[in-house]
């Protein structure tokens, strides 16, 4: 743009915005959305068990899950441990027994607050003869999501980015010299993402005291109200790459799981929280509306035995003190989040033996 | 790279370890930069970037749009990667996608900032035209022309400096339409604005191979690595994004200390990348 020399140059200034006002900070006795405290995870809910031949595994109901409300049993329960990484109050949360599939080597399903997560894992197998030989094994990982995961009805298409972020978070954990000339392969559905309820409910209720919080979930409400913009295009609109990160620690975590139960060597299970900040305030384990408004976030993949973080994202801005006290924050709660991935595999190890 | 020897690969780890690397640089050295702007006349801004043999180009286009629903007050930028088959053979095809969509979402990540929009490297709100009904679209996009190694440090570079070259039109909005109507608009052709590109983080990749980490990788030393963590600084030395690449796990005080250390090396990058962009812009317009 040469032309453009002889123009002054001007600054492009911020038009000045009319009528809406920067949100207020959050205020000390902020509360979030689900009555949490703000270092305090979701409830988690880990499922794990060899599909024998002899379990008594039952379908899922496909009207239920549309529905998206997992209040009712279905089957048996299995191996159920409902407990907050922080451990305080549970609500506590019905839980199903998945038996959609027999084949895999191992699987796993988790439930942490709203999101829904199957894994499972095949193999190891034969690569395919086009692969060049590699004396390592190879991970084939992916992640879709169910078209009724979202409150509007998504593509239930593969998800690129999260495919490669769960490969990338699991590949350094597992010995990949076991398997040589082999694939394993990670499956990963999410049968429902997180916030999705929960937002609805928002315009009713407590709602001044909301108001001050939740700028931008509320600004969704009242658009829909004032405009009268049905949901489904407020969030169409919106940008497609905008998914709900709060999902993939959890498609993690389960994974690793998964991994365990299907007898692939590991150095250790991957645990994996992400971090919130507001701005003074860190808020682990975030739920869709509390994304919506955060100046950043953090998560980090680990493994809590060793000591080591396998995989860690940061966006938004953060000082130094700042990433030190969130990254001190997620690996704490990795640590208890791998405590209740680890006695829900000695609870199924157990079962079986039975 | 499969291309290497064993005695190549001890070659480069050897020299790692005592601080000397092949092509004599030290650790914490950069490549020399050179800057070129106002490379595609068709796009309201461009720079191409190169680092030894990594070859860079980015483009910036504008294009007035509709803000979303959710956020009235904001404008959109998108960023998309290109590897050209050009670059390497591995890239033709769809060869390329995998790393072009890894770096497209490193450089979203650690340039666009918060979803409150801290840390963006671009005021999302400066996009804005006619509040709820008409923003700038931004479109930046990166080609690899030609790559050496650290890639991602010399896209985000190219970046920094095609949108300190951009030009926005003055738009003149014209008065008097209903509050439900798509007001009439007059896109200038002379008037420019400038982008204040000062809080454009730099992006400042470790890799990490044996036991120490080098800045600005070539492409055999990045064969060698185990583990690489890109961070963004802005000149305020705040953190405001970081993503890591290759799956070797790293121990967390090794990942605060690489913090501090792009802290330190990003001061200098971003020095010398503000004089390598002011004497770009000042040899274009002579």
């Amino acid at each position: 743009m040469a032309d453009k020399g002889g123009a002054t140059p001007a600054t492009y200034s911020p038009s000045p915005t009319t009528g809406r006002k920067k949100p207020p900070l959050l205020k000390e006795d902020w509360i979030r959305p689900d009555g949490r405290g703000f270092h305090q995870c979701r409830p988690a809910l880990l499922d794990m068990h060899r599909f024998l031949s002899d379990s008594k595994c039952s379908r899922i109901d496909g009207a239920l899950l549309i529905g998206g409300s997992a209040k009712r049993h279905l089957g048996p329960v299995s191996t159920r441990i409902t407990s907050g990484v922080h451990g305080s109050v549970q609500p506590d949360i019905d839980f199903f027994r998945t038996g959609a599939v027999n084949a895999a080597s191992g699987s796993a399903y988790a439930e942490i607050g709203n999101t829904k997560v199957i894994v499972s894992v095949f193999g190891p197998r034969e690569s395919k003869k086009a692969m060049i030989y590699s004396d390592i094994g190879r991970l084939n990982c992916n992640v879709s999501f169910t078209t009724f995961a979202t409150p509007v009805r998504g593509q239930g298409s593969d998800h690129k980015e999260y495919s490669t972020m769960l490969h990338k978070a699991l590949e350094g954990a597992i010995i990949l010299e076991t398997f040589p000339k082999t694939t394993v392969d990670v499956f990963a559905l999410v049968l429902e993402s997180s916030g999705s309820h929960t937002s609805r409910c928002l315009g009713f209720g407590k709602r001044s005291q909301l108001e001050i919080m939740l700028c931008e979930a509320l600004l969704l409400i009242d658009s829909m109200f004032l405009c009268n913009v049905p949901l489904q295009e407020v969030i169409a609109s919106d940008n497609i790459s905008e998914c709900v990160s709060g999902d993939l620690p959890v498609v993690i975590s389960c994974a690793s799981l998964a991994l365990a139960d299907a007898g692939i060597m590991m150095y250790d299970l991957v645990a994996s929280v992400s971090v919130s900040c507001f701005s003074k305030n860190l808020v682990i384990d975030p739920i869709l509306e509390e994304e919506n408004c955060q100046d950043g976030s953090l998560m980090i993949t680990c493994m809590p035995s060793r000591y080591e973080i396998t995989q860690l994202t940061v966006t938004g801005e953060w000082s130094t003190p700042k990433i030190n006290e969130g990254m001190q924050l997620c690996l704490d709660a990795c640590a208890k989040l791998a405590k209740i991935m680890r006695s829900c595999l000695k609870e199924a190890a157990s079962d079986s033996q039975e | 790279m499969g291309g290497l020897s064993l005695g190549e690969k001890h070659f480069i780890q050897g020299g790692i370890a005592q601080d000397l690397r092949c092509d004599g640089r030290k650790r914490l050295a950069y490549r020399p930069i050179y800057v070129e702007t106002g490379v595609i006349p068709q796009a309201n801004g461009s720079a191409r970037v190169r680092m030894g043999a990594t070859d860079v180009i980015a483009s910036v286009k504008a294009e007035l749009g509709k803000p979303s629903l959710l956020q009235p007050d904001k404008g959109k930028v998108s960023i998309y990667i290109d590897c050209s088959s050009t670059a390497e053979p591995a890239f033709e095809g769809r060869g390329g996608d995998e790393l072009a969509t890894e770096l497209s979402v490193a450089l979203q990540r650690c340039l666009l900032g918060g979803k409150s929009g801290a840390g963006a490297g671009i005021d999302l709100s400066s996009l804005i035209v006619v509040e709820g009904k008409i923003c700038w679209d931004l479109y930046i996009d990166g080609l690899v022309v030609s790559s050496d190694g650290n890639l991602l440090d010399a896209l985000g570079a190219s970046i920094k400096a095609a949108l300190s070259n951009t030009g926005i039109p003055r738009v003149q909005v014209a008065a008097g339409t209903a509050n439900d109507e798509q007001p009439e608009v007059d896109v200038s052709d002379e008037e420019f604005l400038q982008f204040d590109t000062s809080g454009v983080p730099v992006i400042v990749t470790l890799t990490k191979v044996g036991r120490h980490y080098i800045v600005d990788a070539t492409s055999e030393e990045e064969s060698q690595m185990s583990s690489a963590v890109s961070i963004s600084v802005n000149r305020q030395g705040h953190i405001c994004g970081i993503t890591k690449r290759g799956g070797a796990a790293l121990d967390p005080s090794i990942i605060l200390d690489m913090i501090s250390v792009a802290k330190h090396v990003s001061e200098q990058v971003i020095n010398k990348l503000d004089s390598e962009i002011a004497s770009a812009e000042a040899q274009e317009e002579s």
